[in-house]
């Protein structure tokens, strides 16, 4: 019997798996595909203070190995899922609430809103695809530092993790960033910024022109730098980026990752996160392992 | 709700550039008229959404357009191979108990869940279909739109049946057939020239909406359409089928 649960900011999770904001909803969607209940977790929609109704439409593209998505946070608002969805929500799994915001006051009302209402707040300071907001705050430390400290300040009682983009100079000076200001974690790595352009139309596929770049082909660079963050804090992290398989997860747990968040892979197939969980599990068996924290950080360099 | 691998029972051209794919599911799935599937591509990140043409317990068929690399893969699938599937997905169409005579409109690959729609009510319905197509070379599945009381094929350049667009073909006829309920597949432009055809007449119309689609069940938010109201709709899980006033085409 394998022991699957981690502790994450001192909160236990049943196993390392986590389907990544933005691919989830608020999980009811998958609820009635699988019982949700099996997952470490779930990353919610990214909320922001006031409803948004997101961009214009294509939101999505493919080229190989990967999504473009520019979605642009549309989302209900923080107060109708606080009315609405938590309480389900959080009978089943521990709840990983993403927040976005234009501002540092908004970081800042958001995070009082949610404080002691969520397991985990996830502080989406790298989304790409919105013109004000997220990924300004992610970009240079000094501004993750302070955007942290707000956020971390109107939620003293809920663990803060900081999700950092990787569209920087240095992922590790970022990760300490977050640290410095006081988050409780970090997750990472948030989609690349990128463009997908239709050949015919001369324009790019996507209606925001831009998008974040996800999937499979991404995760090489996204296991380099979780390597790299968990090396440079010590506080835990989460990793992600393409992780479609057992096998790619348990990558980043030895990179370094104390969980793991699956995204685009939900696209794929909708049962993907517990067929991961199922194969940690039997990867683990196979390999004696008897705790899958275990793992964490174990990757030896040649 | 069915998510896993169905056996590829024959996949064959039927007109140019579009396909017909038969596979079957483990056990029986029951789909109703409109709904569609997520067809999953080994090799590619995202499922393509198809409607379902035909659903026969676990024989499932539907009908795709090769647009690009995913569906020219789809287009190389052999008997026997496999592929994931998620499906039935949206709302799909429904004819009231009190409307006895449905028309349906359908251009390009649009015919195809009108098709379901045929199987579905013919017989119980009476049933008058204006199907368009670019060119005669273009038609197909000529006998499953037959099984209405009543069909008329429009080309755009008259080398088969009525010269012109299935919706002027309707128009023709609307006052003669006068129908309890239009549904409708298309196109954007015929969506487009249905809906002003038919203003001021009292008629619901139904269409079936065509988006770009990321889990195909209503959480990424990624296939909205705007509602009339200013707020969005799901494509995947609100629809594909919406009243033709309720959105925005």
């Amino acid at each position: 019997m394998v022991d699957l649960s981690v502790k994450l900011c001192g909160v236990e999770l049943k196993n390392p798996v986590i389907p990544a904001s933005g691919t989830f909803g608020f999980g009811r969607e998958f609820d009635e595909i699988y019982d949700i209940s099996v997952l470490g977790g779930v990353a919610t929609k990214g909320l922001t203070l006031l409803p948004r109704l997101g961009n214009r439409t294509p939101r999505i593209a493919e080229r190989r190995g990967v999504i473009l998505n520019a979605v642009g946070l549309q989302n209900p608002g923080v107060d109708s899922f606080l009315k609405n969805d938590l309480a389900w929500l959080r009978a089943k799994t521990r709840v990983f609430a993403n927040v976005a915001g234009s501002t540092l006051e908004d970081y800042g009302d958001i995070c009082k809103k949610l404080d002691t209402m969520v397991d985990f707040i996830e502080l989406n300071i790298s989304c790409p695809n919105v013109r004000c907001g997220g990924m300004a705050f992610g970009i240079k430390p000094q501004s993750i530092e302070e955007v942290t400290r707000i956020a971390k300040e109107n939620c003293p009682h809920t663990p803060l993790i900081v999700k950092l983009s990787p569209n920087v100079e240095s992922i590790s000076e970022n990760a300490r960033a977050a640290e410095r200001g006081g988050a409780d974690g970090i997750s990472l790595v948030n989609t690349f910024t990128g463009m997908a352009i239709d050949i015919e139309k001369r324009r790019p596929v996507l209606a925001n022109n831009t998008g974040g770049v996800s999937g499979a082909g991404i995760k090489p660079i996204a296991v380099r730098m979780v390597y790299e963050a968990a090396r440079a804090v010590g506080i835990p992290v989460i990793g992600m980026g393409g992780i479609g398989t057992a096998e790619d997860a348990i990558e980043f747990l030895m990179a370094g990752a104390v969980a793991v968040e699956v995204g685009t892979q939900n696209f794929t197939d909708t049962l993907a996160c517990p067929k991961i969980i199922h194969g940690i599990e039997k990867w683990c068996e196979s390999h004696h392992v008897e705790h899958v924290s275990d793992l964490v950080g174990t990757v030896k360099m040649n | 709700m069915y998510e896993g691998s169905v056996t590829v029972l024959e996949n064959r051209p039927i007109a140019e550039g579009i396909f017909s794919l038969t596979f079957a599911t483990e056990g029986e799935v029951k789909v109703r008229c409109g709904q569609f599937c997520m067809v999953g591509i080994a090799g590619f990140p995202l499922r393509r959404p198809i409607a379902v043409c035909k659903a026969e317990g676990e024989r499932i068929t539907v009908c795709y357009q090769v647009k690009g690399e995913g569906t020219a893969a789809l287009s190389r699938k052999q008997q026997g191979d496999k592929l994931s599937v998620l499906l039935p997905l949206g709302n799909g169409f429904f004819v009231e108990e009190g409307e006895k005579k449905v028309a349906l409109v359908g251009g390009g690959v649009g015919i195809f869940p009108l098709i379901s729609v045929l199987r579905e009510y013919a017989g119980s319905k009476e049933i008058f279909s204006y199907m368009g197509f670019r060119t005669k070379a273009a038609v197909c599945m000529r006998y499953e739109l037959q099984r209405g009381e009543h069909l008329v094929l429009a080309t755009d350049d008259g080398s088969e049946g009525y010269h012109g667009t299935a919706v002027q073909a309707l128009m023709e006829d609307i006052d003669r057939v006068r129908p309890d309920v239009i549904l409708s597949c298309g196109p954007t432009p015929m969506l487009h020239a249905l809906k002003s055809a038919v203003a001021g007449r009292d008629i619901p119309v139904y269409v079936s909406l065509e988006e770009r689609m990321g889990c195909g069940i209503g959480a990424c938010l990624v296939c909205i359409c705007n509602r009339t109201d200013g707020s969005h709709a799901r494509v995947c899980k609100d629809g594909p089928v919406f009243g033709i006033g309720e959105v925005e085409i």
